[in-house]
């Protein structure tokens, strides 16, 4: 069976496969001797074989605060940031304890 | 292919450089920052999918994701303060360190642009390489050229926190609607009340059969975008992963600037329009 990550990058990088129909990447992926995880997702977007083969966890894709709204990353630390306070326009960069911080540690 | 080599410094030094992975797996990743990638010393990752975990970890064995550090009601600021924390460990050890985000490292993305800030502020060599962003995608698959009209980009909750003004000429393009409305930033997918709320505040702009997209680009190559057209108060009812965007298209047409216009055209008058009009004085 053909490394899975191996073959994604292989497709990701061919212009002929890259737009390829469903059909013609159940072909190549059976030819390749894809995982059946692998060609389940390629032919019907189900995941829950690959998920189970590659162990895949669910990955969070937010890198920002929402509450933010004004330039400059000053606003972005405040967290309880409501429009009627809209008051506060200082910088505030240090890295500081916050009431919604919560005491969890994560794993070193 | 020309390989070009530089002298080892033994007077090492600590860098970081904050790149993009791009969107889909394989397709997307630069050759600049593969090479940054491959030479550091620490990789600290933030990706949009586990696959394309797996796969930073064989342009690297020394990957540390920072998933881990999220958690369910946990402020994802102190998250973000803790992964430039854990970047800056690396830097100050005078490692080599390169920090990767899917997408573009700077766009919707607190962790990078602050690193670097405090690496520099700390006299550390510190950037960031631009990587192939949803924004770009969108532009491609949409069929959307943001010259012709405008975009106006905005954080999806702000229509809801402040008073912006949307721009209903232009492209309008909302981002991050998986968590709209959240201030606690502690979620990870508001309810769908929260996405009838925002429809209500875009009602106040748009007519409620106004067409909308709601799209998602593909993380992996065996898969196209997500493209799904619907009438905006049907916005609440569309599909949502955390990973959507959605794009109001124009209501209006362009106005024209009949002040600006006649100042053009007395500027025409004296200068002259037209090739081989612009002689510098």
């Amino acid at each position: 069976m053909r490394d899975t990550v191996e073959l994604l990058e292989a497709i990701g990088r061919d212009a002929t496969l890259r737009h390829a129909s469903r059909e013609e990447l159940a072909k190549v992926l059976l030819a390749a001797n894809a995982s059946a995880g692998l060609r389940e997702l390629a032919s019907g977007g189900d995941s829950t074989t690959l998920t189970k083969e590659l162990g895949l966890e669910h990955m969070h894709v937010e890198h920002t605060s929402q509450t933010g709204g004004h330039e400059g990353d000053g606003h972005d630390d405040h967290h309880h940031h409501h429009p009627d306070h809209d008051h506060d326009h200082g910088k505030d960069d240090k890295p500081a304890q916050r009431p919604d911080d919560g005491a969890d540690t994560p794993p070193a | 292919m020309t390989v070009l080599a530089v002298n080892p410094d033994d007077s090492r030094q600590g860098s970081i450089a904050c790149v993009g992975m791009g969107i889909t797996l394989g397709s997307h990743l630069t050759p600049l920052a593969r090479s940054h990638i491959e030479t550091a010393d620490v990789v600290f990752a933030a990706l949009s999918d586990h696959l394309v975990e797996l796969w930073l970890r064989r342009l690297n064995a020394e990957v540390r994701s920072l998933q881990p550090y999220y958690r369910p009601g946990k402020s994802r600021m102190k998250t973000y303060r803790e992964w430039v924390e854990l970047m800056m460990t690396e830097v100050r050890a005078n490692k080599r360190v390169c920090a990767v985000f899917y997408g573009h490292p700077g766009i919707f993305a607190w962790s990078p642009h602050k690193v670097i800030e405090v690496a520099r502020a700390e006299g550390y060599r510190a950037h960031m390489e631009p990587g192939i962003s949803a924004e770009d995608c969108l532009y491609a698959d949409l069929g959307i050229d943001p010259g012709r009209v405008g975009c106006q980009h905005l954080e999806a909750s702000q229509p809801l926190f402040f008073e912006r003004q949307l721009d209903t000429t232009s492209q309008v393009i909302l981002w991050q609607l998986g968590v709209v409305g959240d201030r606690s930033l502690g979620r990870f997918l508001t309810p769908d009340a929260y996405r009838e709320l925002l429809t209500e505040r875009l009602c106040e702009d748009y007519p409620s059969d106004h067409e909308v997209i709601v799209y998602r680009a593909p993380t992996l190559p065996i898969d196209g975008p997500y493209i799904q057209r619907m009438v905006l108060r049907d916005l609440p009812r569309a599909e949502f992963t955390g990973h959507e965007t959605l794009v109001l298209p124009p209501l209006h047409a362009l106005k024209p600037n009949a002040r600006m216009r006649a100042r053009l055209d007395a500027l025409d008058a004296i200068h002259g329009a037209g090739a081989g009009s612009a002689t510098p004085a």
